[in-house]
């Protein structure tokens, strides 16, 4: 047994560390999931004005800002009790911020993030065995996600184009966020009662160019057909089997086309999601297409134990049909995406707000109870220096992470979730292909594929919100005053582009703060083992992993672990986001009601 | 400051023979976009210098402001690089490597392991370091709070801060400690720092604890706008800024560049809302067009140049969104900000416990610049006395960078 670990696993947000076990066929035999770094955000808020939240709690991640902001205001529309009351073109704009954020997120991520393992040499050593498709497609990986500053052998390899492209389209998407919310990172825009800022029609003729820019580089960079084909064939199609069929499709003729002109260039229709979902998968490249190499991430990053996984999503987007106002308990039928819980067979059930607790087991907390009620919690670091050590295996404290549970089960949440909750036939349809034919379902392919469809999705429903529903003309806020959040209490429930996002806050007579709560969507996705030793979704997944590239295609080289970063990254990790404190004396306690 | 007459003086200027205080004001008031683009036969003289590498760690943070590095206007942060012959030759979150372990061991080679990466940039010495987040210090001075690759970060920053020829500290939480030094009951066991700062105080500066002494350049904010980056950046590595030599006359007493954080300047002066203040027109409802001085706008007492640059394709920036400036260029942000929404009448113009530096320095300078009508109109009560303690600025830049307390004024209290 050999141990390999990841630390710092980087390109991502935080400080994050990975220990497994691998056996001699290089597979994991055992994986933790480690938070290396200790913040303080929610006790800062307590005895202030709660107001301030909204712009606050967004400087816990400088990716995802915009979701905590509308998490918080949601918080406040309910502590202040305004939540019916709130107008639909707020309500239309917050769509709007957070559906920039997404995309501009979720490219972040697919491009930089997660895409530079794309260009990394063991897929160069593997492509040198097939010819002249396997040069090609090599020369398309380094010359699209090569990072900054990246070499190989010595030699300075330029910035892949796909990388640079992603940076410029991120940065766009900013730009049109700051029409509305003045800037970012850490926008204002989010207020309780509504936002505050009104677009004028000239932002919208400024936002609808922006979108159409963006628009033309999923176009011509990431997709090569017109995402309105997309989302109308996958998302809207009639059936699991006609979406996959589209898609499948499409790729044999790019590949019956380049098998020939050794040509997978963007110009050849290759764009950065098919020549992804190609090279991809075994089972979509090698098994239909015909394809003689992959990079089977389909094999990997797979729960092997259905009754230890669920699949949530707290619902996202409001709908502007609904008019002025919402539920704050989310329920399905009120959100664009909606809310639910699918168990491990894929069995969807409502969601209920009341079943989400947290354990800290096995984190660097001192409580006398080791599994809480999110409001009831009381998380007090270790303060002994020599009880931090991440070095104690798996029935010690190791991760300033907790974990979370959905009615005692670990939840993956993010893109994937949302695409099954939504029942999203693309993600539906290969999902059961790979059962059928024995892959892992879901696995770390279809988890970066549901991301690059949620992309396409949002898309789609912002150009609607953006032009059909923005009244310039609207009521943008409805007037507050401090004394209304006396004695009060609020839930914002809300999707951040990594999952799923709930902000909890009480306050006392002087409407002060007394309790406030973030559970965030990497403490769901990171989470170390709970009371019961199950380990949290990305150990499970993580679990069963070929460490090396293409399932260990060349063999075992444990120094280069490309299966942990592909599995470990996929899930979007934000260690800010991801651990937070919440009360050193517990003294809140009594203050506290279940919503 | 900015606007389309400067830029018209400006761009006549021939870069390479600007005087080092031209060269500034120069660079404050373009864009990156438009500096580079004006000087870019210049620049390319320039690209004779050697490489310049720059380090960049990350603490108690949340990547907010490598992210509004990345919104850098055109030419983007790549061009840039290019062009001032930079290698960003460590950035966690950019670039391929990560830390790799076998058994124990550090495995692999630097293109792939940061942790060997990181031992050999620093051993070349001689980088820019840009430290991006708060350096944790606690439990009890061991700094775990913060570990990576199996050490601490504050062990970290020591090294990378002792091979280092200069200290570019980006965002509140470097520089001053920001969000992870708000006042809380945990905030003293997690005893978070800034580089040469905490919150206000000097003495509590990372580097004090360390023993290390070496040139910093603050660039605050909560994020940095990314001219404000890249611009220092470029100053200093075209030696238009000589390091250590000139710091003191180009920084302010928090070792921020006075180029962008004036200060004879507030965001107020400059504000599109000004119009309706003169008139002594207040929203108190958001969403509104009117002033923002009744829900708690700071830009009175905020000296950035936040309202002449905009943010983020230079559209606009927070109070132009209808929401008050919360001043988070201050040393003591958040907390010298806090609450957010009240009229700065209704907490006192210094806050509720005066008992801070830069509370008084707030008060100080809220009434000596360019707020006298806020006194005659909105502050009914407050520190008058204040006033004339704001001494001319320059007399305040002769001790070395990264050793001021921030104790020089505001004593009486």
């Amino acid at each position: 047994m050999v141990e390999v670990t990841v630390d710092q696993l980087t390109r991502i947000e935080g400080h994050y560390r990975i220990t497994t076990q691998v056996n001699e066929e290089g597979v994991v035999t055992e994986a933790q999931s480690m938070g290396l770094m200790l913040r303080g955000f929610e006790r800062f808020l307590q005895k202030q004005d709660p107001r301030d939240a909204a712009l606050l709690t967004q400087r816990i991640c400088g990716v995802c800002p915009t979701s905590h902001s509308l998490a918080a205001a949601n918080a406040l529309d309910q502590l202040f009790g305004v939540e019916d009351a709130v107008p639909k073109d707020a309500l239309v704009v917050r769509n709007i911020h957070q559906a920039l954020n997404t995309i501009a997120s979720h490219a972040t991520h697919v491009y930089v993030l997660w895409g530079t393992d794309l260009s990394n040499p063991a897929y160069r050593d593997i492509l040198a065995n097939f010819g002249d498709t396997g040069n090609a497609v090599w020369n398309e990986l380094l010359g699209r996600f090569a990072p900054i500053s990246y070499r190989l052998d010595g030699v300075d390899i330029p910035v892949g184009s796909g990388y640079a492209a992603a940076i410029g389209e991120k940065r766009r998407l900013h730009e049109a966020i700051s029409l509305l919310g003045a800037k970012m990172p850490h926008s204002v825009l989010a207020h309780v009662g509504g936002v505050t800022y009104g677009p004028t029609v000239a932002d919208i003729g400024q936002l609808a160019a922006y979108y159409w820019q963006v628009m033309d580089f999923v176009e011509n960079f990431a997709l090569g057909v017109s995402p309105e084909t997309w989302v109308e064939n996958t998302h809207f199609a009639s059936s699991p089997q006609k979406a996959v069929g589209f898609v499948v499709d499409r790729l044999q003729e790019l590949v019956d086309a380049s098998l020939v002109t050794y040509d997978f260039s963007r110009a050849a229709g290759w764009g950065d999601v098919p020549l992804y979902a190609a090279f991809g998968s075994e089972l979509v490249g090698e098994e239909v297409l015909g394809l003689p190499v992959s990079m089977r991430l389909d094999r990997i990053g797979g729960y092997s134990d259905p009754s230890k996984i669920g699949y949530l999503s707290y619902g996202v987007f409001f709908k502007p049909e609904l008019g002025d106002g919402y539920d704050p308990t989310s329920p399905p039928d009120s959100r664009v995406m909606p809310s639910g819980f699918l168990d491990g067979k894929l069995k969807l059930s409502r969601f209920d707000h009341r079943k989400i607790t947290e354990s800290i087991s096995h984190s660097f907390y001192v409580d006398s109870e080791s599994d809480r009620l999110p409001l009831e919690g009381t998380t007090q670091p270790v303060s002994d220096p020599d009880e931090i050590d991440y070095s104690q295996g798996v029935e010690s404290r190791y991760s300033w992470v907790k974990a979370p549970h959905y009615g005692g089960i670990p939840c993956e949440v993010g893109p994937l979730s949302r695409m099954l909750v939504m029942q999203d036939p693309l993600i539906m349809g290969l999902m059961d292909l790979f059962r059928e034919k024995g892959y892992p379902a879901p696995n770390t392919y279809l988890r970066m594929l549901a991301r690059m469809q949620e992309i396409l999705v949002v898309a789609s429903e912002l150009l609607k919100w953006l032009t059909v529903d923005l009244d310039p003309n609207g009521s943008f806020a409805v007037p507050t005053d401090l004394s209304m959040a006396k004695d009060s209490e609020g839930m914002g429930l809300w999707e951040a582009p990594r999952g799923a996002l709930g902000h909890w806050v009480s306050t006392g007579s002087d409407s002060k703060v007394t309790v406030y709560q973030a559970v965030v969507p990497s403490t769901w996705n990171l989470a170390p083992r709970n009371t019961a030793g199950v380990p949290g979704p990305a150990e499970q997944a993580l679990l069963g992993t070929k460490i090396s590239a293409a399932g260990n295609a060349l063999g075992v080289d444990y120094t280069n672990p490309l299966g942990i970063f592909h599995t470990a990254r996929s899930y979007d990790p934000c260690l800010a986001c991801a651990i937070h404190t919440v009360d050193l004396t517990g003294r809140r306690k009594e203050q506290v009601r279940v919503i | 400051m900015g606007g389309k007459g400067s830029f018209d003086r400006f761009k006549q200027l021939d870069f390479m023979k600007m005087d080092r205080r031209t060269f500034l004001r120069a660079v404050g008031a373009l864009g990156t976009s438009l500096f580079l683009q004006n000087y870019r036969s210049d620049i390319v003289k320039a690209l004779e210098f050697a490489e310049t590498r720059i380090v960049w760690v990350h603490g108690g943070e949340c990547t907010g402001c490598s992210e509004s590095l990345l919104n850098g206007g055109e030419p983007d942060l790549l061009q840039a690089l290019e062009r001032l012959n930079l290698r960003l030759a460590y950035h966690e979150v950019l670039l391929g490597q990560q830390g790799i372990y076998v058994d124990g061991k550090l495995a692999n080679t630097s293109e792939l392991n940061s942790e060997l990466l990181f031992e050999e940039v620093i051993e070349e010495k001689g980088y820019i370091l840009v430290a991006e987040g708060a350096i944790a210090n606690g439990p009890a001075g061991t700094g775990k709070y913060i570990m990576l690759g199996g050490k601490t970060y504050k062990d970290i920053f020591r090294r990378a801060a002792e091979n280092s020829a200069l200290i570019v500290a980006v965002g509140q939480c470097a520089t001053n400690g920001g969000v992870n030094s708000a006042d809380s009951e945990i905030k003293d066991l997690m005893d978070f720092r800034g580089v040469a700062f905490t919150m206000e105080d000097g003495e509590k500066g990372i580097l004090r604890e360390l023993g290390v002494e070496k040139p910093v350049i603050n660039i605050n904010g909560c994020p940095p706008h990314p001219d404000w980056m890249l611009l220092t950046l470029a100053a200093v590595v075209l030696g238009k800024i000589k390091v250590p030599d000139d710091l003191p006359a180009v920084l302010d007493e928090w070792l921020r560049p006075k180029v962008f954080f004036p200060p004879d300047h507030v965001i107020h002066d400059n504000c599109p809302r000004r119009g309706s203040y003169d008139k002594g027109e207040f929203d108190t409802v958001v969403s509104g067009e009117k002033c923002l001085w009744k829900l708690g706008c700071k830009a009175p007492y905020t000296h950035a140049d936040c309202a002449t640059r905009r943010w983020n394709g230079y559209h606009s920036f927070c109070p132009q969104s209808g929401s008050p400036c919360i001043s988070c260029v201050s040393p003591g942000f958040p907390d010298s900000s806090r609450p957010f929404f009240q009229e700065i009448e209704d907490v006192g113009i210094a806050g509720t416990n005066i008992d801070t530096v830069a509370k008084v320095a707030i008060g100080a300078s809220l009434l000596a610049v360019g707020a006298h009508a806020i006194r005659r109109t909105v502050v009914k009560e407050g520190p008058e006395e204040k006033e004339q303690e704001e001494g001319p600025e320059e007399e305040k830049q002769e001790e070395a960078p990264g050793k001021k307390a921030g104790k020089d004024e505001g004593g009486d209290q």
